[in-house]
């Protein structure tokens, strides 16, 4: 377990969380003001509450928090001893404490560098990615719930792990930058990749955009259905025999891929005609039954008491200090080795241990 | 391989990657570019090609002999063409695996184990080995025997009801998003494993759930309902902490401009850009972060007819000067000149396509070897080194087994 000290913005903020997951003893460092995450609403005990905010509940679960006023002699010279004892910063640009500092402090750190670039959105429109989300007919659309920052922070956390473990190995720290802009241009690689093999321009397909001819968001009874028939003629023979429409089963061209793609539209316009009036448990059931990929379009509302979420343990009870007994979330990753879920600290709740232990080891 | 690879984050690991389609083969990647020595096992007869995208159906012409998209995903690795379905084949396979550090595969629960090479097998041969699975809703729960593509995992996982305006249809990504997705988390706690690995000399069998990564994705969200037990707000391009926020129309068909402005100084410096046609927008209301929000559409209004009357790029370039952030909505068509992409497009080291470039990785290491791209292999193309430098096999032996395999 490494000591690692978190800077980022809410842009790499997925990416620390992500450390913590992996089982390492992260420090938030706050200003005495308290850091940005804590104002990013919504928050869910009136606005402007430093210990409410969603996304500070969640990115922030399970660290440390050090408030500090790096403006002062006296927090800066606590700041750079805890450095000297720390395996890593992460911490994106500007950095607070320049890096010959930082390096100075500790010349065998780990520094991880991010560098945010622009807004979210800005960032998303440039990398390729918007282009690809939205309806057709309308304003493309940027992935909501700040999810482009959550896969910039995967990022983040791989290049921060990879140059750790090389540290275990080598002994030696070592600087690493990140960029906000090229990890999102990379999950893009799609639209490049088609772009230079076939000329053509991906572009946003609201649900429809899925790889396989058949793939799409369609109405049930009580909201929507997600399919994606296998582009085998085993797929579509499985989806037709569940799906009681003449036409499907008397087209025989329907069995080839490529015919399908042809006629994507009219035929999931006959699916949804069919699906319109079922509901969306049952059918989803059914299709999974018969081995055919199918899924409920659920919002996250829709997922706090979830069977498989529940059962598999990445939604675990829990008392929380504000807000009573909620399923919170373990984590994909800390799931992995069975981790108990953590809440997040108030503003400077580890100070005074900090302080002590930086002390006794002077 | 170049020498330098001794010196990458992730040098001296020995990775087997029983991946397909897109996931899998993507997570061993992100780990061939952090430094580890990557083979994949295929079979000829059945070579993962499933999903290729319409367009993309041929060969590349790379000299991978594999559609476009997997040419890409299947770069930096040797591979080894075995029949599993053989004794000879599996054999060989669990060998391979005996020798390994890590192991990738992203079939449904129960396949790896029917053909003998599941975890519980394969780690009493070779406790040390860090085995990752990555099926669509994990090893168990009720939904362990589940089937899901990248579009069913979007649509389950909340994002698609998180994003978009509060009437829209559920709203998708059109790319292969939750693979990626699913790619990086089994990436991220396969280092984690071998990190853990050093202290404690064992391997470990990482039951990844792609789901769980693509709900992490939006774990915030999770807990927000939780406690108000309401859905998210759908926002669109929308934000509590700019305003405007959009995506706005430009000259020509289908262009567009979006736009985030963070402060108040940055709202004067757009209404000074936009000259004249900012009339109506100088009202004090608008002076402050909550008067924006409050009277976003009417702001959004103006703003577009100005943007309708200019390209994207020009609204990009006029907005940036005056120090606000806006950025073109580019397409495949504008990657390759675009400043923003010449950091993370590498060339393909290789490839029989003069000049092919690839998406590199967005980190830089500086105090460890950076890992070019490679191009992707033909099937089976390193059987005979992967034989010979992992299994320690000579050339008869070797020509017995291609004889047996070939037969």
């Amino acid at each position: 377990m490494a000591l690692i000290l978190d800077l980022t913005s809410p842009v790499g903020a997925y990416g620390a969380r992500l450390l913590v997951e992996l089982g390492h003893d992260v420090v938030r460092i706050e200003s005495p003001n308290g850091d940005e995450l804590r104002r990013m609403g919504p928050h869910l005990a009136g606005a402007n509450d430093l210990d409410s905010g969603a996304f500070h509940e969640f990115l922030n679960a399970g660290k440390r928090s050090f408030a500090v006023d790096l403006t002062s002699a006296d927090g800066r010279a606590q700041f750079l001893a805890l450095v000297a004892k720390a395996d890593a910063v992460v911490a994106s640009l500007p950095l607070v404490v320049d890096e010959t500092t930082l390096l100075a402090a500790n010349p065998n750190l780990l520094l991880v560098k991010l560098d945010d670039g622009p807004p979210e959105l800005c960032t998303y429109a440039s990398s390729g990615l918007l282009a690809i989300t939205g309806e057709p007919d309308a304003m493309p659309v940027m992935m909501g719930g700040h999810i482009p920052h959550s896969a910039v922070g995967l990022y983040l956390v791989l290049s921060s792990a990879a140059a750790l473990f090389a540290k275990q190995m080598t002994g030696k720290g070592q600087v690493v930058d990140v960029s906000a802009a090229q990890a999102l241009a990379a999950l893009a690689e799609q639209v490049w990749i088609e772009y230079v093999s076939s000329g053509e321009t991906l572009e946003r397909r609201g649900s429809r955009g899925g790889i396989t001819a058949l793939a799409g968001a369609l109405p049930c009874a009580d909201g929507h259905w997600m399919i994606s028939v296998p582009p085998n003629p085993a797929g579509w023979q499985n989806f037709v025999e569940m799906v009681p429409d003449p036409v499907f089963k008397d087209d025989h061209a329907l069995a080839d891929e490529a015919n399908r793609r042809e006629r994507k539209d009219e035929i999931l316009d006959r699916i949804s005609a069919w699906s319109t009036h079922q509901k969306k448990d049952e059918i989803v059931t059914e299709a999974q039954r018969r081995h055919i990929p199918a899924a409920p379009v659920t919002s996250p509302l829709d997922l706090v008491n979830d069977p498989q979420l529940v059962a598999r343990g990445f939604l675990q009870k829990i008392e929380h200090p504000r807000f009573g007994p909620i399923n919170f979330p373990v984590g994909a990753i800390a799931n992995i080795w069975g981790g108990a879920p953590a809440v997040a600290p108030t503003l400077g709740q580890d100070n005074k241990d900090i302080l002590a232990r930086l002390e006794k080891t002077k | 391989m170049s020498g330098d690879l001794k010196n990458a984050p992730l040098a001296g690991i020995r990775m087997i990657d029983f991946g397909h389609i897109v996931a899998g083969p993507f997570c061993a990647r992100l780990l061939a570019d952090l430094g580890v020595d990557l083979i994949k096992v295929e079979t000829a007869t059945r070579e993962g090609r499933t999903g290729a995208r319409k367009g993309s159906g041929k060969s590349v012409g790379d000299g991978s002999g594999r559609t476009s998209l997997l040419a890409h995903i299947n770069r930096n690795r040797r591979s080894i063409d075995l029949n599993l379905k053989s004794e000879q084949g599996r054999d060989i396979a669990r060998r391979l695996i005996a020798s390994a550090d890590v192991l990738v595969e992203n079939f449904s629960s129960g396949v790896m184990d029917r053909l003998g090479l599941g975890y519980d097998e394969m780690s009493k041969t070779n406790p040390k080995l860090v085995y990752a699975s990555m099926s669509a809703y994990g090893h168990s729960g009720p939904r362990n025997a589940w089937t899901g593509m990248n579009v069913n995992l979007q649509a389950y996982s909340g994002m698609m009801m998180a994003t978009g305006g509060p009437s829209d249809p559920p709203i998708g990504i059109s790319n292969s998003w939750n693979d990626y997705i699913g790619g990086l988390h089994a990436a991220v706690a396969i280092v984690g494993a071998l990190s853990k690995r050093v202290d404690s000399g064992r391997g470990f069998h990482i039951d990844l759930s792609q789901f769980e990564g693509s709900v992490g994705m939006v774990g915030s969200l999770l807990v927000a309902s939780a406690v108000t037990g309401k859905p998210p707000e759908r926002m669109g391009n929308r934000s509590p902490d700019a305003a405007p926020q959009g995506c706005y129309p430009c000259a020509g068909t289908d262009q567009w401009c979006v736009i985030s402005i963070q402060n108040d100084a940055q709202w004067q410096a757009l209404v000074s850009a936009m000259g004249d046609a900012a009339t109506g927008l100088r009202d004090a209301k608008f002076a402050n972060l909550a008067g924006r929000q409050q009277h976003h559409d009417e702001i959004d209004a103006v703003l577009s007819r100005w943007t309708r009357t200019l390209a994207p790029a020009d609204v990009e370039q006029r907005l940036r000067t005056g120090g606000i952030a806006a950025s073109a909505m580019l397409r495949g068509n504008e990657l390759a000149n675009a400043a923003e992409w010449q950091q993370v497009l590498r060339p393909l080291t290789g490839s029989l396509n003069q000049g092919e470039r690839t998406v590199g990785s967005p980190a830089v290491f500086h105090g460890s070897h950076n890992v070019a791209p490679q191009v992707a292999p033909r099937m089976g193309q390193h059987g005979r080194e992967i034989l010979r430098d992992w299994l320690g096999m000579d050339d008869r032996a070797i020509d017995a087994f291609m004889g047996e395999a070939a037969a």
